[in-house]
């Protein structure tokens, strides 16, 4: 079946068409017919994209105002005779919606029905920077294509099997009870993604295996992965927490903000743009929020590159130390996200003082690794695997859709270890 | 009218005012056209506006490329013509009642009339304004507080006669900016000056008593009424030509004796020492507009 996969953001509207079944996700034979979409969504200059394999990149500027009139431009491109891959719209059994933030009340993908949308809603509070684009690009859709299911596949909803000790902030009780902060953590697609792949590139088996994946994108968190369960991750209420990222900063001590509000005369505004938009590798730099350009600047001796490139990849190596500690033990560290599928600099840094866990580096290998594809950077006679996994997370988004509407998509939930209400 | 159908903004006349309110309609993600006298005023005014986002990028309220994204909205020009198809027109020239009437009148013949012109004015009549027009209903007034980027208020006045599709139409609008609207009935001051102006002008008359000095009055209010500033800073970073103005404005229209400007404010303003801007009013400032005589007291605090 056909299915198109929606990830709507504040000002875009990105999609894949992708061929799959159940048949195809077991043969791993599932693929995307086309991929694109539309940026600038509310201004005069919208630009829609569309790349589908084997031709020319194509590319359309008009006027789109809104979500609902980017996907009708994008259901159009689809079917349009020369540049699209679907002869009608019809062609499309299903659609899958990434949705940011599924609280506490998702821990699994969703058939979107009212009741689900709702519950989607009660989520805008959680994180009202992006679920309300979300749900306009869901509702766009199912305005649009009524006659078909629409599935929802939350990016917190694999972290939903840590155990309450690993999602309990030590802060009053009552934040976790009347505002629900407690740690979700994100980029749950992708670290189940590609926990799975690295499984299946070893031929073993996912509930044997302990597991830390690095997710390092423009977004950069990691996850402790346990016989295929999250167990920890470094992003907490908001995807502000954990590792060093582009612009944000990762880990502090929480004293730091009164303090800096008050030194500086900061709003909240300020203080919130100061922390998810100044600081990370931009930040400590002052050269770049792009890792290669960090990298460029280091071989020209920038000292400041210098730091910011070692701050990013010290705090990995730690998270590293505290997830093999908290899994007793590590099989396999996996690598995805543009930083961390691109860099041999960051892979070599991040693995080179861990040694004493049974991490060895091939050194050949990893500088080799070809582009896009799945391969392994350690050493043969190293204990701990070092993979490097290509995410693709609309892939995920396809297959959680078949499997909802196969009745076979499985709960993140671990009810065992949630904490007292 | 929804917001998706609001997507190019007029913004008549450059100044302190014109520009905050471009840069927040542009940072909201509407395109803005912004309209000067001539050429030559409006490349100015394009140069002031990109200095003071990149005063904003050092304060961490905006980021480079986000900088690059509100230039990109933005279009600076002196043809009226390029106002045509705004939806939405705000007018923030001068606080003068004959050219902005003037100005309201060439948007009258020029715009179609479901067009709402917004007048930017703390004081002036809107009835007035609007009198005479082809379409008096569209006319409305709003009124930014300052700093206009990140005052989280807007008041909308409906003169006698505005429409209620140009009203909604503003609010919605002020929504947009992620500001919260004020509805507000025609009268001199509307809300917000009309309730600053008497405190601004009581602690003068304070100073001018030799009751307290300036900087102790100010911070006496700033941190016994949790204020952000001071009156007195307050009343320095607006211009104190420009309270003296609004002051002078109230009195005369509502005759009352509370609204009577206190004559140090008058003297001040008589010798130039009008605030911030010049680097000298109730305190001294540098050219960045910092305040450069604060008291050991009014230091930030963690407690």
């Amino acid at each position: 079946m056909k299915v198109l996969v929606l990830n709507c953001g504040s000002s875009s509207v990105k999609f894949q068409v992708i061929e799959t079944s159940l048949e195809m996700i077991e043969a791993d034979t599932d693929h995307a017919l086309a991929r694109g979409g539309v940026e600038k969504i509310g201004l005069s200059d919208s630009r829609l994209t569309l790349e589908v394999d084997g031709r020319k990149p194509y590319q359309e500027i008009s006027e789109i105002l809104e979500h609902r009139a980017a996907v009708e431009r994008i259901l159009k491109v689809l079917v349009h005779p020369e540049h699209g891959v679907l002869h009608d719209i019809s062609d499309i059994e299903a659609v899958g919606h990434r949705m940011v933030h599924g609280g506490e009340k998702f821990a699994s993908s969703e058939l979107i029905t009212p009741e689900v949308e709702a519950g989607i809603e009660e989520c805008v509070v959680l994180a009202p920077l992006h679920n309300p684009h979300n749900l306009r690009g869901l509702r766009a859709a199912r305005g649009l294509l009524p006659n078909v299911p629409h599935v929802a596949v939350f990016d917190t909803a694999y972290h939903q099997s840590m155990p309450a000790k690993a999602y309990i902030y030590a802060l009053p009780y009552d934040l976790y009870l009347r505002h629900g902060i407690r740690r979700y953590g994100f980029h749950g697609t992708s670290h189940r993604y590609v926990a799975i792949r690295t499984a299946r590139r070893l031929g073993r088996r996912l509930e044997e295996m302990k597991i830390v994946t690095c997710h390092l994108g423009n977004g950069c968190s990691m996850a402790a992965v346990d016989r295929g369960r999250s167990v920890d991750t470094t992003m907490g209420f908001t995807p502000l927490e954990g590792l060093v990222m582009g612009t944000r900063c990762g880990d502090l001590d929480p004293a730091i903000l009164p303090w800096t509000m008050a030194m500086e005369e900061l709003t909240l505004a300020q203080l919130n743009a100061m922390l998810n938009k100044h600081s990370g590798l931009h930040g400590i730099s002052g050269v770049s929020s792009d890792m290669r350009e960090i990298e460029a600047a280091c071989q020209q001796g920038n000292r400041r590159a210098q730091l910011a490139f070692e701050v990013f990849c010290y705090r990995i190596t730690k998270y590293i130390g505290a997830y093999a500690a908290a899994m007793g033990g590590v099989d396999a560290i996996t690598f995805t996200g543009g930083i961390g599928e691109n860099s041999v600099k960051v892979r070599a840094s991040v693995t080179a003082p861990l040694a004493f866990l049974g991490v060895h580096l091939d050194q050949e290998r990893n500088s080799n690794a070809p582009k896009g594809k799945e391969v392994i950077v350690s050493t043969d006679d190293s204990r701990v695997v070092v993979a490097v996994i290509p995410t693709n997370e609309e892939r995920v988004i396809a297959r959680d859709t078949v499997r909802v509407l196969g009745g076979v998509m499985p709960s993140f939930a671990a009810p065992e270890t949630a904490a007292p209400r | 009218m929804s917001d998706q159908e609001l997507h190019r903004i007029a913004v008549i006349g450059g100044g302190m005012m014109g520009r905050s309110i471009a840069t927040r309609v542009a940072q909201a993600g509407l395109n803005v056209v912004v309209r000067e006298v001539n050429e030559e005023r409006a490349a100015q005014v394009k140069a002031i506006l990109e200095e003071s986002l990149d005063r904003g990028i050092q304060r961490w309220s905006l980021t480079a490329s986000e900088k690059k994204a509100i230039l990109s909205r933005i279009e600076f020009t002196a043809e009226l013509d390029r106002i045509r198809d705004c939806q939405l027109i705000i007018e923030t020239i001068q606080e003068d009642f004959a050219a902005k009437k003037q100005l309201i009148s060439e948007l009258d013949d020029l715009l179609p009339s479901h067009i709402p012109i917004l007048v930017n004015t703390s004081t002036l009549s809107i009835t007035e304004l609007a009198q005479g027009l082809d379409d008096p209903r569209r006319v409305l007034g709003i009124h930014f507080l300052y700093p206009v980027t990140t005052a989280p208020v807007a008041e909308i006045v409906r003169g006698q006669v505005t429409s209620d599709d140009a009203f909604t139409t503003a609010r919605d609008f002020v929504r947009v900016l992620g500001k919260v609207p004020i509805e507000v009935f025609e009268s001199p001051g509307f809300v917000t000056t009309r309730v600053v102006l008497p405190l601004i002008n009581e602690a003068i008359h304070v100073v001018m008593e030799g009751v307290a000095s300036a900087a102790e009055v100010d911070l006496a209010i700033k941190l016994g009424y949790e204020f952000r500033t001071g009156p007195l800073e307050w009343a320095d970073r607006v211009g104190l030509h420009k309270i003296l103005t609004w002051m002078e404005y109230l009195f005369h229209e509502t005759g009352e004796s509370k609204f009577r400007p206190c004559p140090l404010l008058r003297k001040l303003v008589r010798a130039g020492h009008t605030g911030a801007r010049v680097g000298r009013g109730f305190f001294t400032y540098d050219e960045n507009r910092t305040r450069l005589d604060r008291l050991p007291d009014d230091t930030p605090k963690l407690s």
